[in-house]
């Protein structure tokens, strides 16, 4: 777009520049024009001039022999003889001059042809009056006649000098008229055609004003752009260089000499001196890379080590681009940034997951031996304490009996701590698989394993139908065994357990409670009980470890069951939440992802 | 050779156990007899004598030195011999993977020791009185844990 604009602003500069020129030209041709026709019209005033002043020498010439002549006649005086003869020379002369200057008009060729003749029979006429002046005949009738017919060519002279010297005019007239009808315009259109030239050069001066006012605008921001881009590849550790490859010139940015260690432009920005920091072990790689580069349009990134001059190791990462100038010239664009922090990072975060996925296991085996380990010797107390109870119990007495009954409370308890934690621990095994399950089913198998409880408290258990969906089957049938213990084991005294179970699907956007969801429909499956309830202020506790919140003599309870409910919906990316009522009743809530 | 008592062989580390399990058989009054053997590999090499009587029913331990319950399995399995003895997994624990494992190896059923005298006597006593061809023919994954 802002090219455009320059290309077009470029492209009229040039047709102003074409036009001024071609003005100029026209001017030039113009004034050469007018120039030569003042020349020429000064020429021929001049030569008509001189054909005028000529031809008024011949007359005069001529008037001054006739004179001559006459006083001959009257004085018989050879000397006026010699006069009108030296008279005819200088007509001569004249008249090679008039040929001369009359040239190429053939009116005048005539005319002056006619006035020789005139001239000619004048002189003859001299020489036959001067016989009769030889012969004192003058007193003849002829001699008068021939006297009188010199008065009368001398007439016809004058008059063809006159025809003469006016033609001469008229053609002066004619040929003024002709240059004065073309020069006359010529001052009108010099001034149009300065005016338009003024005009564009006044529109080419603004034009270039204005592109220097955006060009300067532009330089301005790119003043700021580069300063910031200096900023941001200081902040951003990363620098950029060019490549111009058909010249082999390289040109660095101020940054990537500090990633190297060195003062911007310290060094002469070649490959050659950027090899020196490479680490040796990188150096082939990165020299075939870039052999690479030359011909490849785009590079995927290519990860190396430098060496400062003070040791320390960077690990740095670089792309390139081809890119060609406006001339076709094939170049390089490269950014290479120092990924030292991140690679760093990436291995500490590495070696603090192994650390952790190792802690776990640690944990894991150590819950499952520990758990399992414990086992034998609690049986083994409770199979004696059986045996005890069994074979011996009449030689006890009373507070024999009651301790008795407190060994084996207190034995079972730790039983159930013991079997809970196991189930506890083996929620965390990794093999997991997901498997497609009628949820029904699961449900079904889990009521059945405590068939007994619910018969025993004539519990009323309905549910709805639910769907089937993608689950670890053993941990599912657990969390609904775990959650019906619970709703079992917290029922109040003296009322009939009422646990219902409803489905629905929901979307997540639609449920606050799935605010932070990250799947988009979720099976909800709600568990309410009329039992004891619990503060809902504890509603978060509620799923933590050991975490029990009625004391063991009145319910029997581990903590562990409802944590292991969480786990197990943890595993399935689910959600569970609890809400309570005391001596109404409990909500709980389970979304699994669909 | 005929006889008329059940010939009874437990495999088991654990003295305590052994005690129960003698004591639970001795207050049954059914008639049996009862072989223990303190490691896998005693019981092998009673196993493998020409000599020895092959028990009706083999109680095996899982957790033993020497040779461990898994081991011994294996190897009567792999005899021609013994391909017959009813092997009752006796473990103190219940972990889907011993149960899978076992039953995958061809025990007949798996004990998970009680901690109760009586339970113990109700068990054994369930145990002895099974007809293995009848068990052996219905037997799955989920009959396969004894349960009361």
């Amino acid at each position: 777009m802002k090219r455009n604009n320059l290309f077009k602003s470029t492209s009229f500069l040039r047709v102003v520049l074409l036009l001024s020129l071609f003005v100029i030209l026209l001017i030039g041709g113009f004034t050469y024009r007018h120039i030569s026709n003042l020349t020429n019209s000064e020429e021929i005033v001049v030569k008509t001039y001189n054909v005028n002043l000529e031809l008024e020498h011949i007359v005069s010439y001529l008037r001054d022999a006739e004179s001559a002549h006459r006083n001959y006649i009257v004085t018989k005086d050879r000397f006026y003889v010699n006069t009108y003869l030296n008279a005819k020379e200088k007509v001569n002369r004249a008249f090679l001059k008039l040929e001369d200057l009359v040239g190429l008009n053939s009116n005048q060729q005539k005319n002056l042809t006619v006035l020789n003749k005139l001239t000619d029979s004048l002189y003859n006429n001299f020489s036959k009056t001067n016989a009769f002046v030889t012969d004192n005949t003058t007193n003849t009738e002829t001699f008068k006649t021939l006297f009188f017919e010199e008065k009368i060519i001398m007439d016809s002279i004058r008059r063809q000098s006159n025809a003469m010297f006016d033609l001469e005019n008229k053609l002066l007239n004619e040929k003024q008229n002709e240059y004065q009808s073309d020069l006359r315009f010529t001052p009108l259109f010099f001034y149009l055609v300065l005016l338009a030239t003024l005009v564009l050069i006044i529109m080419a001066y603004n034009k270039i004003s204005n592109d220097l006012k955006k060009i300067k605008a532009k330089n301005d921001q790119l003043l700021i752009f580069e300063e910031s881009t200096n900023q941001s590849e200081i902040i951003g550790k990363h620098g950029n260089w060019v490549w111009h490859i058909d010249s082999n010139k390289f040109i660095y940015s101020d940054n990537l000499y500090r990633l190297l260690g060195e003062e911007p432009q310290s060094f002469e920005a070649n490959f050659d001196n950027f090899l020196k920091f490479v680490h040796p072990e990188d150096v082939d790689k990165l020299a075939e890379d870039l052999d690479n580069m030359i011909d490849a349009e785009e590079l995927p990134f290519v990860n190396y080590r430098i060496v400062q001059k003070n040791g320390s190791i960077k690990h740095l990462k670089a792309y390139a681009k081809s890119f060609y100038s406006a001339d076709g010239q094939k170049r390089l664009l490269g950014n290479t940034s120092d990924i030292t922090d991140e690679i760093e990072s990436f291995l500490e975060l590495e070696e603090r997951n192994l650390e952790l996925e190792r802690n776990n296991k640690e944990l894991s085996a150590f819950n499952y031996a520990a758990s399992h380990d414990l086992q034998e010797p609690l049986r083994k107390i409770q199979t004696f304490i059986s045996r005890l109870e069994e074979k011996e119990s009449d030689k006890f007495s009373d507070p024999g009996h009651q301790y008795l009954d407190r060994i084996k409370s207190a034995s079972a308890r730790m039983r159930l701590l013991i079997d809970d934690l196991l189930q506890f621990s083996r929620t965390n095994k990794p093999d997991k698989e997901f498997v497609s399950a009628d949820l029904n089913e699961l449900f079904e198998n889990a009521k059945q394993d405590i068939v007994e409880i619910i018969l025993e408290k004539k519990a009323q258990i309905t549910s709805d139908t639910l769907p089937r969906a993608k689950v670890i089957v053993f941990q599912m049938q657990q969390l609904f065994l775990n959650l019906l213990s619970n709703s079992l084991k917290y029922c109040k005294k003296e009322t009939v357990p009422i646990i219902e179970i409803n489905y629905s699907k929901v979307k997540a956007n639609d449920d606050p409670l799935l605010s932070k969801a990250p799947k988009s429909f979720y099976h909800k499956i709600t568990f309410s009980d009329n039992g004891i309830g619990f503060d809902q202020k504890y509603a978060g506790k509620i799923f933590d470890l050991f975490n029990r919140l009625h004391n063991k003599q009145e319910y029997s309870g581990t903590g562990i069951g409802l944590s292991i409910c969480k786990k197990i919906i943890d595993n399935h990316q689910g959600f569970i939440f609890a809400k309570g009522e005391i001596n109404i009743g409990s909500v709980f809530t389970v979304y699994l992802p669909e | 050779m005929q006889t008329d008592y059940i010939h009874i062989i437990l495999a088991d580390d654990d003295e305590d156990d052994i005690l129960f399990f003698t004591d639970a058989f001795d207050e049954l009054k059914i008639n049996t007899k009862v072989n223990t053997f303190k490691d896998g590999e005693e019981l092998m090499d009673y196993l493998n004598d020409d000599q020895s009587r092959m028990p009706n029913v083999l109680f095996l331990d899982l957790n033993m030195p020497k040779k461990t319950g898994i081991e011994c399995l294996k190897e009567i399995k792999a005899s021609h011999k013994m391909s017959e003895i009813a092997i009752a997994i006796y473990s103190t624990s219940a972990s889907e993977e011993d149960i899978e494992k076992t039953f995958v190896l061809g025990a007949n059923i798996y004990i998970k020791k009680p901690g109760d005298f009586k339970k113990l006597k109700k068990l054994l006593s369930e145990v002895v009185s099974i007809n293995w061809q009848y068990h052996t023919n219905g037997l799955n994954k989920d009959n396969f844990l004894l349960s009361l």
